[in-house]
């Protein structure tokens, strides 16, 4: 599908090309947007591959913050060693919890990362060098440009890796380990070691996005870094988008958040209300994504939507 | 590793679900290129003896061995490694992938660590796809095969991995007499291959034919051993095994 990729160039020049097109409200729209597309891009390596739904991933996105945040505020380095920094500790802290958690399956695996995050923040607003439960302030730069550019640099490059993933041995042991673990392993797939490895990159990409957010909006605390509600919207996205897909995320991500600042401009309950409408029918009508749209609707015709609500039947 | 060493061997494997016995004491040795049967009433732990043997049971006690080395502290996936395949009774394909996927997958981890080159794998998943008779389902979901093409998928899936000791649960069962025949042949090609089988039926027609030796095992306990035609004359397995049926 090589046409596919060429298809992107023009898509990815608009994009970069917002700055000196758009208007200030909609760069910082275009940064949000592009930063929680590369959370749900990142989650979706473990999430959409493995089948492994983690409600922990805001805790790589609190490390990114705060590791940028402490590598500039009181060490006084570069953003990039920050973000460096970020990254490193996300990548530990996804090694160190990743051996034990990864053991647990399903439902268990889930819970279990729901307490991660909170567990973090309630450990930085201790910690004197993380400001307590102050937080930190970081040197301001009025570049939005900039952020831009790079919050759809690293998107950029989370969707290279996914594309890469979906078309290795490592991808398709990935899938594997979702379909059916036990049978995985029977063939010899190595599951430890490749959730663990899903879960590292993924710990990377989110930790990078949190510590260009910390940067660009120049103030972090706990309960913002470490926020559980980015948690959500990235499986919501994700799986709106299609998990286990190349471009799902990015798709889902944008749309949902182009449709939730539309509605968040007018009645905020109704925004809500229609989010979660919007979701509700889609996990029912579209359970493998927005993606598989196209194709599935080219091949059944309105009887593909009938055919999914058949699939949850067990 | 000594070339004289058996390809496998068990040495008193116990295996207890809390307080059920479902093994006691078990010992045998598999050669090299034989292909050895296994038969047993229901509930006599032959499934057990394969998930033991493929590590997705960890024994009570006794030990297991494979090319004269220790194997049951070792994980499933590293018995893969090593030339350990398993197929299962209750078969357990990779439901939201293609049959050619399922296989493929098989082809890409499996003895050495696998094939690492996914065309490559293809390639081959294609040709034991053809093997056993399945090449004109390779595009289906594998979730969407009948009962006895689900054990055909799970045959060529456990082929693919080009294992050196090959476990068999129960793959023909729900065949009809025309397409045991075929798998009876099937199994005599892959052994002729080099590969070494361990291979339950309930079956007796089939397995006596195929096999060279035969285990016997009732209520977790091996009771006989030796040419399929004596063990099969032998009273005690008369009466745990073929008098049941009788009766
Ligand atoms: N995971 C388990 N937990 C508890 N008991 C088990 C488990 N697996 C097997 N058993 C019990 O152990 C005994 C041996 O079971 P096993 O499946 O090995 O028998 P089998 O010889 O393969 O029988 P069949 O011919 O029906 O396949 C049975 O009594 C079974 O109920
Ligand atoms: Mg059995």
């Amino acid at each position: 599908m090589k046409w596919r990729w060429l298809a992107l160039a023009p898509v990815l020049a608009v994009l970069a090309g917002v700055p000196w097109l758009g208007d200030a409200v909609l760069i910082q729209f275009g940064i949000n947007a592009l930063l929680i597309a590369t959370l749900a891009q990142s989650w979706n390596i473990l999430g959409g591959f493995t089948g492994y739904v983690s409600f922990g991933n805001s805790a790589f996105y609190g490390l990114g913050a705060y590791g940028t945040a402490i590598a500039m505020a009181q060490w006084h380095q570069p953003f990039w060693l920050g973000l460096a920094l970020g990254a490193v500790l996300a990548v530990v802290v996804a090694a160190v919890l990743g051996g034990p958690i990864l053991r647990l399956r399903g439902p268990y695996f889930a819970i279990v990362t729901l307490g991660i995050s909170a567990a973090l923040s309630a450990l930085f607003a201790n910690l004197d060098i993380a400001g307590k439960n102050i937080g930190l302030i970081l040197p301001l730069t009025r570049d939005d440009a900039m952020f831009y550019e790079l919050s759809l640099g690293l998107l950029a490059a989370a969707t290279v890796a996914v594309a890469w993933i979906a078309r290795s041995r490592f991808g398709i042991a990935l899938i594997a380990i979702r379909e059916n673990e036990d049978a995985a392993a029977a063939v010899g797939v190595d599951a430890t070691r490749y959730k663990l490895a899903a879960l590292i990159l993924a710990a990377v990409f989110t930790a990078l996005a949190g510590g260009i957010h910390a940067y660009w909006i120049t103030f972090i605390d706990p309960a913002g870094s470490f926020d559980t509600t980015l948690d959500v919207r990235m499986v919501i996205m994700t799986m709106f988008g299609g998990p286990g897909t190349v471009f799902g995320p990015v798709i889902g991500a944008f749309v949902l958040s182009a449709i939730y600042e539309v509605l968040a401009n007018g009645i905020s309950t109704a925004a809500a209300l229609f989010f979660g409408l919007v979701i509700l029918l889609a996990v029912i009508f579209l359970p493998k994504g927005l993606i598989d749209l196209g194709g599935g609707f080219r091949a059944l015709g309105w009887r593909y939507f009938l055919a999914n609500i058949e699939r949850h039947r067990l | 590793m000594s070339e004289t060493a058996p390809l496998f061997e068990a040495r008193g494997l116990t295996k207890r679900f809390q307080g059920l016995v479902a093994l006691s004491e078990v010992s045998f040795r598999l050669e090299r290129g034989a292909i050895m049967g296994l038969i047993g009433p229901n509930g006599a732990g032959k499934s057990t003896l394969v998930s033991l043997i493929g590590g997705a049971l960890a024994p009570d006690a006794g030990e297991i061995r494979f090319e004269g080395a220790r194997i049951d502290h070792l994980p499933p996936f590293r018995r893969a490694h090593l030339g350990i395949g398993r197929t299962y009774q209750l078969t357990k394909p990779f439901p939201g992938l293609s049959v050619l996927d399922n296989v493929t997958l098989g082809a890409l981890f499996g003895a050495g660590g696998g094939e690492r080159d996914r065309a490559k794998a293809r390639e081959q998943a294609r040709e034991w796809l053809d093997f056993v008779g399945l090449a004109p389902q390779a595009a289906q979901h594998a979730d969407h095969l009948g009962g006895p093409d689900r054990k055909r998928l799970e045959f060529a899936k456990v082929l693919a991995m080009r294992p050196k000791l090959l476990l068999l649960d129960e793959v023909m069962a729900g065949l009809t007499p025309a397409e045991t025949d075929s798998a009876v042949a099937l199994i005599r090609r892959i052994r002729d291959r080099g590969m070494t089988v361990l291979v339950i039926e309930h079956v007796v027609s089939a397995i006596r034919r195929l096999s060279d030796r035969l285990l016997v095992l009732n209520h977790g306990q091996l009771i006989a051993e030796g040419e399929p035609a004596a063990v099969l004359r032998d009273p005690r397995v008369v009466e745990a095994y073929l008098g049941r049926r009788r009766a």
